[in-house]
């Protein structure tokens, strides 16, 4: 075996590589020209892969795909809770190929930043609704392990010592933090936060046994009810959840509470109306189809379909309930060490 | 006993049809070609092809996932054997006895190790978690932050061993790298620290870009910095495998590695990083030649190589057991059963054998693929080294740029890979080691957290590190570790003396 001839053809495939490579970008080139959309289109997740907004793109995504015919990807831009994420796609191009699957906590950063006084990540005005898809209330579960049987149990205990019992979250000022944050409020309790880095860390944190409640979405929790290791004591949400029919709401206890971790679709302000509209048509389509439908099926989140304008309104209540419950966590204090 | 080989036996029978058998292959190919991209990991790699696997049914999806988790986590060893830039966090001690084995004309030998090493590890690993996985699944999820924080102090301690020079400049190497760590949005306040308004910063600095910067771009600096170029290798095809020397130093590597790898693996969390880390202290430590680490010691490549693919298996332990989604990989896996309707739980193994006992098979199948796929690509990949730096160079800086820009697509994510690269060049001109760097930027986002959650459950009282038997258990063990070293320290003082001269007289 001799060296010569062997670098020769090393050489030649690169070339060939070079050239493949050239020829490709050549080719996306001159699909450039034809109307939206001709390329990959994007929908950011702002979250972990396997947290709500994860779950609930990627069947969307997968959905549009075979609306549009046009290839979908989903992109987990994660941290910050969440505003690295949406603040790319706040700031990007308006050209409809990049959108966002964002949740709740949308109406949150902005006020964090607010509250610290610093430059926002980005505004909400940035951003246009173009549907929502799903709006899951939040349920109060606890270790099993854990005496409380009600939502009065937990309460007059927590009565009795403020401080002292704990929840995850899936981060400070996150959707999970807020929930709890409006029962606390409610409830007249006080209790002891420690956050984690995503609605998954914080699930492992309270079957673990190192927390003692927490709010997660449905779709999270009921495998861990089946199992036997955590109790759902009342859920957020205006009715009763399909799939836990003996789990009370809070509203039916006497809290006047509701909150919903929802996920719903937004382009950057400024994207054409008619790519706007080709966006909507599409979402629409895509949540009516029946693999969309049995892939939410699957997940247990039911669909909450709403087109852009009666989003819009959903939107705006929600937001301002949000800001409130900002203003009354202000900023967090941290415990002295001793 | 019988129970279990009878599931196996179907397992196989899963495995081994031609579907399943394809989706396996298709998923180590691609997994090894994403693993060898640097920068790309096996997080990136796994995420984009989610969406493929929703149109197949639950076991093929699951397997094609397994097969590119862990054929990246093959991969990864290539390009920091070869080019010294590590595919992600876990090889980064690859890095740096791999590259020097490379530099001394051994590269073939440390990429059979490697692909050997990960084969043995990857084999025992699955055995471990075929018999152990309920058992284990509930003593890991008792790692709460306080355990977490006392087993990353360990971590710390593996620093130690991290520089053949100067104490004092690793040291000083690991406090920029956790300095570096605290870069970032305030875990438990929401704050922003160092941002200097960008929201990309929020996040912290990424593991990736910051190693690619500090090991790949500074060698490619350095070297273009040297006089004369140095001498292409031509590497030949009998030293392509490792001697029986070689052979006989790595066997108790590599079983350690699997060994640690696997327990650290099982945490949930990212703690499986540091396995890599802790491995190759470990052999450092109880090596009687601890002075060829750096050199081209083969031992650290095959224990870290060994721990990072056992670690693999270790995160899957909570995951199928529990239905706990242990770390960013094993959420994406639970996922990719979640939208085929499949719950992950403690019910999952008796609901749906064929997919529990047929993912557990593939694995076999994946790691003989692997071992089938990468011992024959050692030759072509060494033969890479053929080509003349100023080819070769110009082409591995826009691998990087690429890779590291793929990830998070993130611009910031390669203006970071430039600038640790100038860093890079200028530590090691000054010699300085850049490994710890790594490691305190890995550690400080997770010790930072966990610290901090722990005195919020405990209400500010650092009792909650003694209190708890875990916790205290690892600090004592730390402790005894710090004690010893600061006795053999005192001992030696005269040969440390001389050894941190050596280390001064060296440029």
């Amino acid at each position: 075996m001799t060296t010569i001839p062997n670098a020769r053809y090393i050489y030649a495939r690169a070339a060939a590589f070079i050239l493949v490579i050239l020829l490709c970008g050549s080719v996306t080139h001159s699909y450039a020209q034809e109307k939206y959309p001709n390329r990959p289109i994007t929908i950011v997740a702002p979250f972990p892969p396997g947290g709500v907004a994860d779950l609930t793109a990627r069947p969307v995504a997968a959905a549009m795909e075979k609306v549009l015919k046009n290839p979908v990807v989903v992109v987990n831009k994660t941290g910050a809770a969440g505003a690295v994420g949406m603040a790319s796609v706040a700031n990007s191009k308006p050209d409809g190929y990049n959108l966002l699957m964002a949740l709740s906590s949308i109406s949150i950063i902005p006020e964090a930043d607010k509250l610290f006084d610093r430059k926002p990540a980005y505004t909400m005005d940035q951003l246009i609704p173009i549907a929502l898809i799903s709006a899951d209330p939040t349920i109060f579960v606890v270790s099993a392990d854990r005496p409380w049987k009600s939502v009065k149990e937990f309460v007059d205990d927590a009565k009795k010592r403020p401080g002292q019992i704990s929840y995850s979250s899936s981060g400070v000022y996150g959707t999970l933090h807020m929930a709890m944050e409006m029962l606390s409020h409610a409830g007249g309790i006080s209790l002891k936060h420690v956050p984690y880095s995503g609605a998954g860390p914080a699930l492992t944190a309270i079957l673990g046994g190192h927390v003692d409640t927490l709010a997660s979405g449905p779709a999270v929790v009921i495998p861990h009810i089946k199992s036997g290791k955590l109790r759902p004591l009342a859920g957020w949400g205006a009715k009763r959840v399909e799939a836990l029919p003996n789990v009370p709401t809070f509203k039916e206890l006497g809290y006047d509470i509701e909150f919903y971790i929802w996920a719903g679709l937004f382009a950057p302000r400024g994207t054409p109306e008619p790519v706007m509209k080709s966006i909507r048509d599409s979402v629409r389509q895509a949540v009516n189809t029946p693999e969309f439908k049995a892939a939410m099926e699957k997940l247990q989140t039911p669909v909450a379909y709403l087109d852009a304008p009666e989003f819009r309104k959903f939107w705006d209540k929600d937001a301002k309930m949000l800001a409130n419950a900002i203003k009354r966590v202000g900023k967090v204090e941290i415990p002295e060490a001793k | 006993m019988t129970e279990t080989l009878q599931n196996l036996y179907l397992g196989f029978s899963v495995a081994l049809t031609p579907n399943i058998l394809m989706y396996a292959f298709v998923g180590c190919v691609i997994g090894t070609l994403v693993g060898v991209l640097p920068g790309v990991g096996p997080l990136a790699g796994i995420s984009l092809l989610l969406p493929v696997s929703f149109g197949l049914n639950a076991t093929s999806a699951i397997v094609l996932l397994a097969g590119i988790y862990y054929g990246a986590m093959y991969g990864g060893s290539t390009t920091s054997i070869l080019m010294r830039i590590p595919g992600e966090a876990a090889s980064v001690m690859t890095c740096i006895d791999g590259y020097a084995m490379t530099r001394n004309g051994r590269a073939g030998p440390a990429l059979a190790i490697a692909a050997v090493g990960s084969y043995i590890a990857g084999t025992i690993s699955v055995v471990a978690l075929m018999f152990l996985a309920p058992p284990l699944a509930s003593f890991a999820l008792r790692f709460g932050p306080p355990e977490y924080f006392t087993l990353l102090l360990l971590g710390l301690l593996a620093l130690a061993y991290m520089s053949g020079g100067s104490m004092l400049k690793a040291l000083a190497m690991a406090v920029l790298g956790l300095l570096f760590g605290m870069i970032g949005i305030d875990p438990m306040t929401g704050f922003s620290r160092f941002s200097f308004g960008l929201v990309e910063l929020g996040d912290g600095l990424g593991v990736v870009p910051v190693a690619v910067g500090l090991f790949g771009l500074s060698e490619i600096l350095l070297t273009a910095g040297q006089p004369t170029a140095p001498a292409v290798t031509k590497p030949r095809l009998r030293e392509l495998l490792p001697s029986r020397e070689e052979w006989h130093d790595s066997v108790w590597p590599i079983g350690r590695g699997t060994v640690l790898g696997f327990l650290i693996g099982i945490i949930p969390g990212s703690a499986h990083i540091i396995s890599s880390f802790v491995s190759y202290a470990l052999e450092r430590r109880i090596s009687k030649h601890p002075e060829r680490f750096g050199q081209g010691a083969i031992e650290g490549v095959a224990g870290p190589e060994s721990a990072n693919n056992s670690a693999t298996s270790g995160a899957f332990v909570p995951m199928l057991a529990l239905g706990v989604p242990s770390g960013p990989i094993p959420a994406v896996m639970m996922a990719a059963m979640m939208v085929h309707g499949i719950s992950p739980g403690p019910l999952l193994i008796s609901q749906q054998p064929e997919l529990f006992w047929g993912f557990i098979a593939s694995m076999y199948v994946g790691n003989v693929v692997l071992l089938i796929l990468n011992l024959p690509l050692v030759g072509l990949f060494v033969n890479l080294l053929r080509v003349p730096y100023p080819l070769l160079h110009p082409g591995i800086l826009m691998f990087c740029v690429l890779g590291v820009y793929a990830v998070n697509g993130s611009v910031v994510d390669v203006g970071i890979m430039t600038l640790m690269g100038a860093l890079g060049y200028l530590l090691r001109k000054f010699d300085f080691e850049t490994a710890p760097v790594v490691l305190g930027l890995v550690l400080a986002p997770m010790m930072e957290m966990s610290f901090r959650q722990s005195l919020s459950m405990s209400s500010g009282s650092y009792s909650i590190f003694i209190t708890r038997p875990i916790a205290l258990t690892l600090l004592t063990v730390g402790l005894a570790l710090l004690l010893s070293s600061v006795i053999s320290f005192g001992m030696r003082k005269a040969d440390w003396r001389r050894r941190l001269g050596f280390a001064g007289a060296k440029d």
